[in-house]
C-alpha cells in the first residue's frame, strides 16, 4: 500500500528531453534519436539493438550508458534497446581499457554477435586506455582486440556523446 | 478343412517356435549360435503368435485346443483364445518380434560373462509362458502358465547375477509375483468352489458367477485386482517394476513393460469384465482410485529419477494407471447402464495398452541401445548422443513423443480417447460420479503434463548438448540387427496412429464377444476422424499428421529459400567464459528440480549442503557439497513392517529346524498321531 501511495504524491518522474540537457553547441537528442532510428531502420531493417560490454571500465561510462535508459532519455520508447545476449545484438557498447581477463571474452562475445554488427569504443579509455595505458593488467584498446567502426571521446563522454557515436557508427554500415 | 486347420497349424507353429529356443542350451559352448538359435525361434514364435492372433481378430471364431489327459483331477489343459485373449497375444507378439530381432544383437556383450543359452531358453520360455496365459480358458492352465512366467522373467531379470544389486532386484520381483500369485489362487479357488463346477473352466465360471452371494463376488474381485494389479504394477504393489526393470537385459525390460505387465490388465479384464459380469458401483470407482493413484505416483517419481530404465519403470506404473481410469470408467458407467460410454472408456483402455506397448516397447530399445554404447543408465553420465547415435536418437525421440502423448503419434490418440471417455461422467446426474469422473480427467490432464516434462528431461539430457563422461563422447551406434529391432518398433508407433480407424473396430468387436455394445458405436466414421459418442468432439490423427508435416515441410523450405546461405559456425555463447566444460551443462537432477519443489509436500526431500569454508575465514570456500535424497515412502511405511514381520516369524520358525534328528523324529511322530487321531475322530 505505501507503494501506491508514493506513486500516487510523486507521480510519473520525466521530464522533456530538449537542449537544457547536456552541453551548449549539442544537438537536440531527440532529433538525434530520430535520425538514429531512421538510419538504423535503412541499414538494418529495424530498431538497433545494442550489447554492453565492460571490458575493464571504471564504470564512469556505464553511468553515462545507464543515463541513456533513464527517465530523461529514455531510449526505449525510440525503440533502442539494451539486450542481454550479443547473440540478440546488432551493435556492441564496449567501455574501458581492455583488460587481460577481459581480452578472450570480448572477442568471444564479439564473435557470438550476428553480422551485420558494429562496435562502438565507449570512452576515453577504449579509445586509447586513458589513464591506465601501460598497465600491465591492460592489454589494450579496444581496437586491438576487436574490430571499431566509431569512437566516442571523453571522460566520461556524454549520453548525446554516445547517441552521436552509434549514429556515426551505423553511418559506417554499407547497404545490403 | 484348411480353413479350419489353420489356426492350429499357427499354434503349433507358434510353441514350436519358442520351444526350439530350448536347442540353445545344448548348443555346446557358442554363444553365438545360441543368440541364433534364441532369436530365431522367438521370433518364428512371435510372428506365428501374432499370425494367430489375427486369425481369431478377424474371424472372431475362438481358438481351442485341449489335453484333458494332463492334470485330469484338476480339469486337464484347456486352451481357447477368444478375441480378448487374441488382442493381447497381439500386443505381445508384436513387441516380441522386434525385441527379439533387438536381443540377437544386444546380447553378444553377454557372451562369455553369462550362459547365452539359458538366456535364450528363458526368452523362449517367458514369451510361451505369456502367450498360453491369453490362450488358457480353465484355471489349472492359467495358473500353471502364469507361474512358469514368473519363473521364467525372474531368471532374465538376474542374468547379471554377480551383481548384488540385480540379485536384490530378482527377490523383490520374486516375492511380489509370488504374492500376486497366492492372490489370484485365492481369488480362482473361491470363485471355482463357490460356483460348484468340476473342471472350473472359464465357461462354467462365467456362467456360474451371476448367482453367486454378492460377498463372494467381492471377494474375488478385489483378490484378481491385488493379484493381477501385483503384475500390473498397480501402486501400491508397484514397488518391483522400478527394482526389476533396471536390472533386466533391455530387450527383456521390453518385453516385461510392453507384454507382461498388460497380462496384469488382461487378468483384471478377464476377471472384472468377463467372468464376473457387471459388478457393483464400487468396483469400478475402486479401479479408479487405483488407476489415478498409479498414474500420479508413477509419473512423480518418472519425473525425478535420473536412472533411464528406472524412470521408464515408473512411467510404465503412470501407464498402467492410466489404463485403468479408462478401466475403471468403463465398469462404472457398464453399472450405471450407460453401454456407449462404458465401450467408449474400455475402448480407450485397450488402445492404450495397444499403444503403449509399442511407444514403450520403442523406449527401452532405445534405452537398451544407449547401455550398451555407454555402459551406463545414468543420465547425469550421457549427453551428446545424438551426433554420436543417428539410428538410437530419432528412435529415442519417437518414443518419449509417444510417451509425452503428443500427436501425430498413438500415445496422442488412445489418451485423447481417454479424455473424452471421463466426459460423459462429469455432467452426470449424481453428483458422486460428477466429482470422481472430474477428479479422474484432472489427473489424465496433470499425469500427462509431466510425463511430458519427464520426456524433455530424458531424451534432452541423455541425446543434446555435449558429453558428461569420456563413455557417453566413446559411443558408437548399434548393430544391424539391434537398429533393425528398434527401427520396426519405432515405426509401429506413427503407423498405428494412421491406423487408429480399423485398429478401434477391431477393439470393438473385442469388446463386442464380453458386452452388449449399443449399434451405434462405433460411430460411423467420415474419413479418417475419431468420434467419440456422448460427446461431440472429432479428431483425426491423419490429418494432424498431414497438417504437421506440411507446416514443418513448409518452414523448412522457407528457410532454405529465404535465408542467407551464409553460415558461421562458433561455440555455444557461454558468457563469454574462457572454458566451457560438460559440468556446466543442465543435469536431469536441475531439469526436475523446480517441479520438485512444486511437490515438495508428496517428495519430502532430505536436502544435505555442507559448504566448507577456509579456517581463516568464512568468505573463502573450499569445497561444496550438494547431497539430496528422496525417501521412498512406500517402502518405508507400507513394506518395511511387511518385511520386519516375515523376517521376525522366519527367525521364530528357525528354531524349530534344530538339526537334531531325534527331534525331527519326534516331529514325524507327533504329526502321524494327530493325523491318526483325526482319521479315526471323523
Amino acid at each position: 500500500m505505501k507503494l501506491f501511495a508514493k506513486i500516487r504524491q510523486v507521480g510519473l518522474a520525466t521530464e522533456p528531453l530538449g537542449p537544457t540537457h547536456g552541453r551548449a553547441g549539442d544537438p537536440d537528442p531527440v532529433e538525434l534519436v530520430r535520425a538514429i532510428d531512421e538510419r538504423s531502420r535503412k541499414v538494418i531493417g529495424r530498431s538497433v539493438a545494442i550489447r554492453q560490454v565492460d571490458a575493464g571500465s571504471c564504470n564512469g561510462c556505464e553511468l553515462e550508458i545507464g543515463a541513456l535508459s533513464g527517465p530523461v532519455y529514455d531510449l526505449e520508447r525510440f525503440g533502442l534497446h539494451v539486450v542481454a545476449s550479443p547473440r540478440h545484438a546488432d551493435l556492441l557498447l564496449v567501455t574501458g581499457p581492455v583488460t587481460r581477463n577481459m581480452e578472450v571474452p570480448l572477442r568471444k562475445t564479439w564473435e557470438a554477435t550476428p553480422d551485420p554488427k558494429l562496435v562502438v569504443a565507449v570512452g576515453e579509455c577504449a579509445e586509447s586506455c586513458g589513464v591506465f595505458a601501460g598497465s600491465y593488467a591492460v592489454a589494450g584498446r579496444v581496437a586491438d582486440v576487436v574490430p571499431v567502426d566509431a569512437v566516442v571521446r571523453g571522460c566520461p563522454p556524454t549520453p548525446t556523446d554516445i547517441l552521436r557515436g552509434i549514429l556515426a557508427a551505423l553511418g559506417k554500415v554499407p547497404h545490403g | 478343412m484348411g480353413e479350419t486347420l489353420l489356426p492350429q497349424t499357427l499354434f503349433l507353429a507358434m510353441v514350436g517356435g519358442y520351444a526350439a529356443t530350448a536347442a540353445a542350451l545344448v548348443v555346446p559352448q557358442s554363444p553365438r549360435l545360441s543368440r541364433w538359435v534364441g532369436a530365431a525361434g522367438s521370433t518364428i514364435g512371435a510372428s506365428a503368435g501374432l499370425a494367430l492372433a489375427a486369425a481369431v481378430l478377424v474371424t472372431g471364431t475362438p481358438f481351442v485346443a485341449q489335453a484333458p489327459g494332463i492334470l485330469t483331477p484338476a480339469g486337464g489343459l484347456l486352451l481357447s483364445l477368444d478375441r480378448l485373449g487374441a488382442l493381447f497375444l497381439a500386443v505381445l507378439s508384436g513387441v516380441a518380434i522386434p525385441a527379439s530381432v533387438f536381443g540377437l544383437g544386444y546380447t553378444a556383450g553377454y557372451g562369455g560373462r553369462y550362459s547365452l543359452g539359458w538366456m535364450a531358453f528363458n526368452t523362449g520360455g517367458f514369451l510361451l509362458a505369456m502367450s498360453l496365459v491369453v490362450c488358457a480358458a480353465n484355471v489349472i492352465t492359467l495358473v500353471l502358465a502364469w507361474e512358469l512366467m514368473a519363473l521364467a522373467s525372474y531368471f532374465l531379470v538376474v542374468t547379471e547375477h554377480d551383481d548384488p544389486a540385480v540379485t536384490r532386484a530378482g527377490v523383490w520381483y520374486a516375492a511380489m509375483t509370488h504374492a500376486g500369485l497366492l492372490a489370484i489362487l485365492a481369488a480362482f479357488f473361491l470363485l471355482g468352489a463357490a460356483s460348484g463346477s468340476t473342471g472350473w473352466s472359464f465357461g462354467e465360471l462365467r456362467s456360474a458367477s451371476p448367482s453367486l452371494s454378492p460377498v463372494v463376488r467381492n471377494a474375488v474381485f478385489l483378490l484378481a485386482l491385488a493379484g493381477f494389479g501385483s503384475k500390473a504394477g498397480l501402486v501400491p504393489l508397484h514397488i518391483w517394476l522400478p527394482r526389476a526393470h533396471p536390472a533386466a537385459p533391455s530387450h527383456v525390460s521390453a518385453l516385461m513393460s510392453g507384454a507382461m505387465v498388460k497380462l496384469g490388465l488382461y487378468g483384471i479384464l478377464r476377471v472384472g469384465l468377463d467372468l464376473l459380469g457387471v459388478g457393483p458401483l464400487w468396483w469400478g470407482t475402486v479401479v479408479i482410485g487405483l488407476g489415478a493413484a498409479s498414474a500420479l505416483v508413477g509419473v512423480l517419481y518418472a519425473l525425478v529419477d535420473d536412472d533411464l530404465k528406472r524412470l521408464l519403470a515408473y512411467s510404465t506404473v503412470e501407464n498402467v494407471g492410466l489404463v485403468c481410469l479408462g478401466i475403471g470408467a468403463g465398469m462404472v458407467f457398464r453399472s450405471l447402464g450407460d453401454l456407449e460410454a462404458s465401450a467408449l472408456a474400455f475402448t480407450a483402455a485397450l488402445l492404450h495398452v495397444i499403444n503403449h506397448a509399442a511407444f514403450k516397447g520403442t523406449l527401452f530399445l532405445a534405452v537398451g541401445s544407449i547401455v550398451h554404447a555407454t555402459g551406463t543408465r545414468d543420465m547425469n553420465r550421457l549427453g551428446g548422443l545424438a551426433r554420436r547415435m543417428p539410428w538410437t536418437t530419432p528412435v529415442f525421440l519417437v518414443g518419449a513423443l509417444g510417451l509425452a502423448a503428443l500427436p501425430p503419434l498413438n500415445g496422442f490418440v488412445s489418451e485423447w480417447l481417454l479424455f473424452q471417455s471421463f466426459l460423459p461422467g462429469v455432467a452426470s446426474s449424481r453428483a458422486s460420479i460428477a466429482v470422481l469422473l472430474t477428479l479422474g480427467v484432472g489427473t489424465l490432464a496433470l499425469a500427462g503434463g509431466l510425463a511430458a516434462a519427464t520426456c524433455v528431461k530424458a531424451f534432452g539430457i541423455s541425446c543434446l548438448a555435449i558429453p558428461r563422461s569420456s563413455r557417453a563422447e566413446a559411443a558408437h551406434d548399434a548393430p544391424g540387427s539391434m537398429r533393425a529391432g528398434m527401427v520396426a518398433l519405432a515405426l509401429a508407433c506413427p503407423a498405428l496412429a494412421v491406423f487408429t480407424i480399423p485398429l478401434l473396430r477391431t477393439v470393438t468387436s473385442v469388446l463386442g464377444e464380453l458386452m452388449a455394445v449399443p449399434g451405434a458405436w462405433p460411430p460411423p466414421n467420415a474419413g479418417f476422424t475419431v468420434q467419440a459418442p456422448g460427446v461431440d468432439a472429432r479428431m483425426s490423427p491423419v490429418a494432424i499428421l498431414v497438417v504437421l508435416v506440411g507446416v514443418l515441410a513448409g518452414v523448412w523450405l522457407a528457410v532454405r529459400l529465404l535465408a542467407s546461405r551464409r553460415r558461421r559456425t562458433g561455440e555455444t555463447w557461454g558468457c563469454g567464459r574462457i572454458v566451457q566444460t560438460p559440468r556446466m551443462q543442465y543435469t536431469a537432477t536441475a531439469f526436475a528440480e523446480p517441479l520438485r519443489r512444486v511437490f515438495d509436500e508428496l517428495y519430502r526431500p532430505a536436502d544435505d549442503l555442507i559448504v566448507d569454508v577456509h579456517p581463516d575465514s568464512r568468505y573463502f570456500i573450499q569445497g561444496i557439497e550438494y547431497r539430496s535424497r528422496l525417501p521412498r515412502w512406500f517402502m518405508r511405511f507400507l513394506y518395511g513392517p511387511v518385511v520386519q514381520a516375515v523376517v521376525w516369524a522366519a527367525t521364530r520358525t528357525r528354531t524349530l529346524q534344530s538339526g537334531s534328528v531325534n527331534l525331527y523324529l519326534a516331529y514325524i511322530v507327533a504329526v502321524l498321531v494327530v493325523l491318526l487321531g483325526l482319521t479315526i475322530g471323523f
